[in-house]
Order: structure tokens, then C-alpha cells, then sequence
């Protein structure tokens, strides 16, 4: 396992474009997600300028237990780098045909599957390690009384944060796979999301709405959507799902499954 | 001798396309074996299959005789078609790649390059070889493991006289190592100066197979030139004769069997004409090549 991990990173890190965009989005992620009460303040004193005052200290962002799904609400926007940079990884394997060499080498198709499989393991991974430490960074710094009994309320959200990456990446390793061209497949991966929208826009008529309305949530991108429900709503006075459903989870699961596996599918029966 | 590779009705389409057929054959440990065939009979498909890369539709190959698997492929150095590497990696880079892959000692690396003669330019990018090197590169991957069978696909395609000969060189040293080797090329020169055995494919099918060196066995040509002004109806009372042709200015006389060119020389010799010229010539691959192709031809 460990030996097909080492694979696929060696063909990445001496890879330029690979460093350029991970480091982009590592930076832009930490820089963000580090640096929003700056970004308040800031609003807040514009706010003053036109006479509105905003208390920022009602606004928690940074307070444990807060934090957690905050943080990782505004993160998973930025997942979408990461997939571009797995479409590339992919797409260059078919455009230099060098996926075909690697076979003729000694591997077998799982194999190869699975060593893009664990460096998307392995973005995930960092990505999850990068957020909890700046939020236990930023948090101790913002949190004005910490109190320890509700200190890990809602961490979990880490593991849904976890599952969203590389439910997401899984998606992106499987669009590459079946469209094999890069610009294309980051073309569709941009639209992805627009496209499922308008599908549901025209399953779910408002007519149908009340007894189908339920099976929204078992659509791809919605479901990888639905792990992390946006949190800020709780700031106007409204509530929001500030907890992990476990039906998202399993949709989740399930449609990462089926990713992975229709990338099998396709690899095993294409001639390389 | 020991098998190393058997196939059984081998058969690959592609849609209405048959592109091999039925094809048969057994390589045996220590040979040099060509595949010949004109572009498009099949031999990159054939090899294809072999290296896991091409479903076969039907039919059945083992090496070593063990069933196909990735783990047999690792004992094998392969190159189809173009030199396939990373273009933003070094060749030593890839080559560690490979050894990687195929679970090789990268200890072997420095050799192989050495083989090769790469090692001055080892961590230059790939992008920036020359042909000749990229297909350099390309046979020092297929060695890095040591791999007791070698396929080469064309490895010659593209290169000036001065990179064939060069390629031609490393095939034979490697060859020479006692190596197994598979070599599909369209050059049948090539094939007869580096093979010890070759099969002929066309449109798929195989057509021929058989030890290099049976090739121009049976009739002998001879080209004879003489100072004499009906040279052409002289030879034909000469007894050992079965065609004579004129070509270049020489007649080429078929030779019946048991004759050969000291006959024809006593035979001149005795009317009192003396040969300006005399040279036997084995029949050519190309000959016997083309021979079996317009054979099939005829029955197909």
C-alpha cells in the first residue's frame, strides 16, 4: 500500500505544476481560514464609517466550540483546487501514455487505481490536519473563556470534512478517468455542480416537490454537499444543523464507493 | 529447450477489425525471435495482449508457463511502440520510476545507463532527448530489472544509420548475455542480422515461423559475368540451371539441387570462357518475406 503511495508522489513531486497548485491552495487556505476575524474587523469598521455598528464579539466566529464546523464550512470551498490538480495528475498519465507503461512495468490496473486512490487519501488527510491546527491555533487565540465541556462539541465535523475531500476527489479521479482529456474534465467539474442543479430543477417540479422532495439529498454532489450544512445562519438568529447527520454520512460513503468503482470499472475494460 | 512463451489462438478485435487471428506461437529460452509484418498485421496488438495492456477477445498466453499476471510482467522488460516516459522527469528519475515499479534493485541504474551511454545526460529531463536517446532510455527501463525476457517494439523507427547501428549493437550484447528476446520490427534486415528465429504476421494471421537461418536453404543463386556475347544462351545449356534472369547486368542463375557455383565455373571453364564474375547469394529475408506474403496472397 505504503509502496504505491510512494509511486504515484514520486512521479508528483518533481512535477512543478504539482507544487504550484498544492502550494496555492495550502496557502490560500490557511490564509483564509486564519485570517476571517481580520476580515470582520474590517467590515466592522466600514460598518462604523456609514454609521452601522456591528459588535463583533457577538459574532463567535472563532470561539470554541463554533470554530470547528465555521472553519470547515468555509474550507470545503476551496476543494474544488485540489480536484483540478487530481484531474491533471490523472489526465497527464493518459496524455503521455505513460498509465500504459506503468502497466507494461508490472502493474496491474487495481494497482494504479490505487495509488492515485491513497495520494487522494493523502490530500485529504492534509487538508483535515491543516484546518484542525489552525483552528486550534486561531481558536485559542479569539476564545475569550474557554470552556472545556463543550470544547469538542461538533468536531466531529472533521470526519464529515474529511469525507468531503475525498468523496469530491474520488469524483474528480473518475471524471478523468472516463474523459481522459484534461481541459474537458475540468470544464465538466466546474459545471458539475450547475448541471446536477438543473437536473433537480426539472425532476423536482413543484408539483412533485412534497412526495419526491426527500431524494434530493441522495444526489452526488449534493450529497458530498450535505456532510458540512452551512453554519453562519446561526449569527441571524436562525437555526441551523450544527451536527453530523448520519444519513449524509452513509449517501456519502456510498457514492465515494461508487466512484472509485466505476473508475475500476472503466479501467479494467478500456485497452490502455 | 524451456518455454517461455506460449500462445494459444490469440485472437484481438476491434469491432469488425480483426487485428491478430488465431495466432499460435512458442518462444523458447535464448532466442532472438522477430516478428515481421508489414504496418498494421498486428504485432504491436500481439504485443499488447502480452504486456496486459490489450483484452484479448479470445484465446490464451502464459510465460514461463504460469498463467498471465501482473507479476509476471515484472520479470519482463518491455518497450511498445514510442518510448513512453515522464517528460518533466530526469531519465534517471524515471528509471528509478521503473525500478519501482517492477520491484528492481535501483542499484542497477548506473549500469543500464552505462549500457546505454546516457550517463552523461542522466538528469536532463526526458523532454529534451533526441530520439535516438529517448529510445536509448527506453531499452535501459526494459533492463533495469534484470528481466530474463526482453520485448522490443520497433526500436530502430525513426533513428539515423548511426542510431541504428548503435541499437543494433545493444541488442546484440544483450542478446549475447543470454538473454530472451523478442523483436518486432517491419526492417527485416534488422530481424536476419540480430534474430535466431522470426514468425511473419499479415493482417493478423501468422503466416510463417521459423529458425533465421533456414532462410536460403534449398536453392542457391548464383550471378555470374563473363566477356562473352551470348553468355545468356550458354548458361542455359548448363545442366545445374533451373531460371536464369538478368538484372544489373548480371545473370542470376537458380541453381537445381546439388548444384552450386563451383559446377558453373567447371561448366565455363570448360567452353573456354572465363568469369569476370562470380558470387553466390543467399536468398534474402526480404526475398523469402515477400515470398510469403504474395503466397498468402494467392490463398487468401
Amino acid at each position: 500500500m505504503l509502496h504505491l503511495l510512494k509511486i504515484d508522489l514520486k512521479k508528483m513531486t518533481s512535477y512543478r505544476t504539482f507544487w504550484v497548485i498544492c502550494g496555492l491552495y495550502f496557502l490560500t487556505l490557511g490564509f483564509t481560514t486564519a485570517s476571517g476575524m481580520e476580515i470582520l474587523k474590517w467590515l466592522a469598521s466600514k460598518g462604523a464609517e456609514f454609521g452601522a455598528s456591528i459588535n463583533i464579539n457577538r459574532v463567535p466566529l472563532y470561539h470554541f466550540p463554533d470554530i470547528w464546523q465555521n472553519l470547515i464550512w468555509i474550507s470545503g470551498l476551496f476543494k474544488i483546487v485540489l480536484a483540478v490538480m487530481v484531474v491533471i495528475s490523472i489526465t497527464n498519465e493518459y496524455q503521455y501514455r505513460t498509465i500504459r507503461q506503468n502497466i507494461i512495468d508490472g502493474m496491474s490496473r487495481w494497482e494504479f487505481l490505487q495509488s492515485k486512490i491513497l495520494t487522494n487519501v493523502m490530500l485529504s488527510l492534509m487538508s483535515v490536519l491543516m484546518i484542525l491546527s489552525i483552528a486550534l491555533f486561531t481558536g485559542f487565540i479569539y476564545t475569550p473563556k474557554i470552556e472545556w465541556d463543550y470544547f469538542l462539541v461538533g468536531s466531529e465535523f472533521f470526519v464529515a470534512y474529511f469525507l468531503e475531500i475525498f468523496a469530491f476527489l474520488s469524483y474528480a479521479l473518475m471524471l478523468g478517468i472516463l474523459v481522459q482529456r484534461s481541459g474537458l474534465t475540468i470544464v465538466l467539474l466546474m459545471l458539475s455542480h450547475m448541471i446536477e442543479a438543473i437536473i433537480k430543477l426539472n425532476i423536482f417540479r413543484s408539483s412533485v416537490e412534497d412526495q419526491i422532495g426527500f431524494l434530493k439529498q441522495f444526489f452526488p454532489l449534493e450529497s458530498i454537499t450535505n456532510l458540512v450544512p452551512l453554519p453562519f445562519a446561526r449569527y441571524a438568529f436562525q437555526e441551523i444543523q450544527d451536527y453530523v447527520a448520519l444519513t449524509a454520512v452513509a449517501i456519502a460513503i456510498g457514492w465515494t464507493v461508487l466512484f472509485n468503482y466505476f473508475a475500476y470499472l472503466k479501467l479494467r475494460k478500456s485497452d490502455i | 529447450m524451456e518455454t517461455v512463451l506460449s500462445i494459444q489462438k490469440l485472437t484481438k478485435n476491434f469491432g469488425k477489425l480483426c487485428a491478430v487471428n488465431n495466432l499460435d506461437l512458442e518462444v523458447k529460452k535464448g532466442q532472438v525471435f522477430g516478428m515481421l509484418g508489414p504496418n498494421g498485421s498486428g504485432k504491436t496488438t500481439t504485443l499488447g495482449m502480452l504486456m496486459g495492456v490489450v483484452n484479448p477477445t479470445s484465446g490464451s498466453f502464459s510465460w514461463f508457463g504460469e498463467p498471465a499476471s501482473h507479476l509476471t510482467r515484472k520479470k519482463i522488460g518491455a518497450v511498445l511502440e514510442h518510448p513512453i516516459f515522464y517528460p518533466y522527469l530526469s531519465g534517471q528519475k524515471n528509471l528509478e520510476l521503473n525500478a519501482m515499479i517492477k520491484g528492481a534493485d535501483p542499484g542497477n541504474i548506473p549500469k543500464v545507463l552505462e549500457t546505454v551511454e546516457l550517463t552523461a545526460r542522466k538528469d536532463d529531463k526526458f523532454r529534451t532527448y533526441s530520439l535516438g536517446m529517448k529510445q536509448r532510455l527506453a531499452i535501459a527501463s526494459a533492463l533495469v530489472s534484470d528481466p530474463i525476457i526482453l520485448i522490443l517494439d520497433e526500436p530502430t523507427n525513426g533513428l539515423d544509420p548511426m542510431g541504428i547501428a548503435e541499437i543494433r549493437e545493444i541488442i546484440k550484447k544483450i542478446a549475447a548475455d543470454g538473454k530472451t528476446i523478442i523483436l518486432a520490427s517491419h526492417l527485416l534486415d534488422e530481424v536476419q542480422k540480430v534474430c535466431t528465429h522470426f514468425a511473419v504476421l499479415k493482417r493478423g494471421t501468422l503466416m510463417h515461423t521459423g529458425p533465421v537461418d533456414d532462410v536460403g536453404k534449398g536453392e542457391e543463386l548464383v550471378e555470374v559475368q563473363a566477356y562473352h556475347d551470348d553468355l545468356g544462351v550458354l548458361l542455359q545449356e548448363f545442366m545445374g540451371s533451373a531460371s536464369i534472369k538478368k538484372e544489373n547486368g548480371l545473370f542470376q542463375v537458380m541453381m537445381k539441387d546439388g548444384y552450386h557455383s563451383k559446377d558453373l565455373n567447371r561448366f565455363l571453364f570448360d567452353k573456354g570462357i572465363v568469369a569476370s564474375h562470380l558470387a553466390t547469394r543467399k536468398k534474402s529475408l526480404e526475398k523469402q518475406f515477400l515470398e510469403i506474403l504474395s503466397d498468402a496472397g494467392h490463398h487468401g
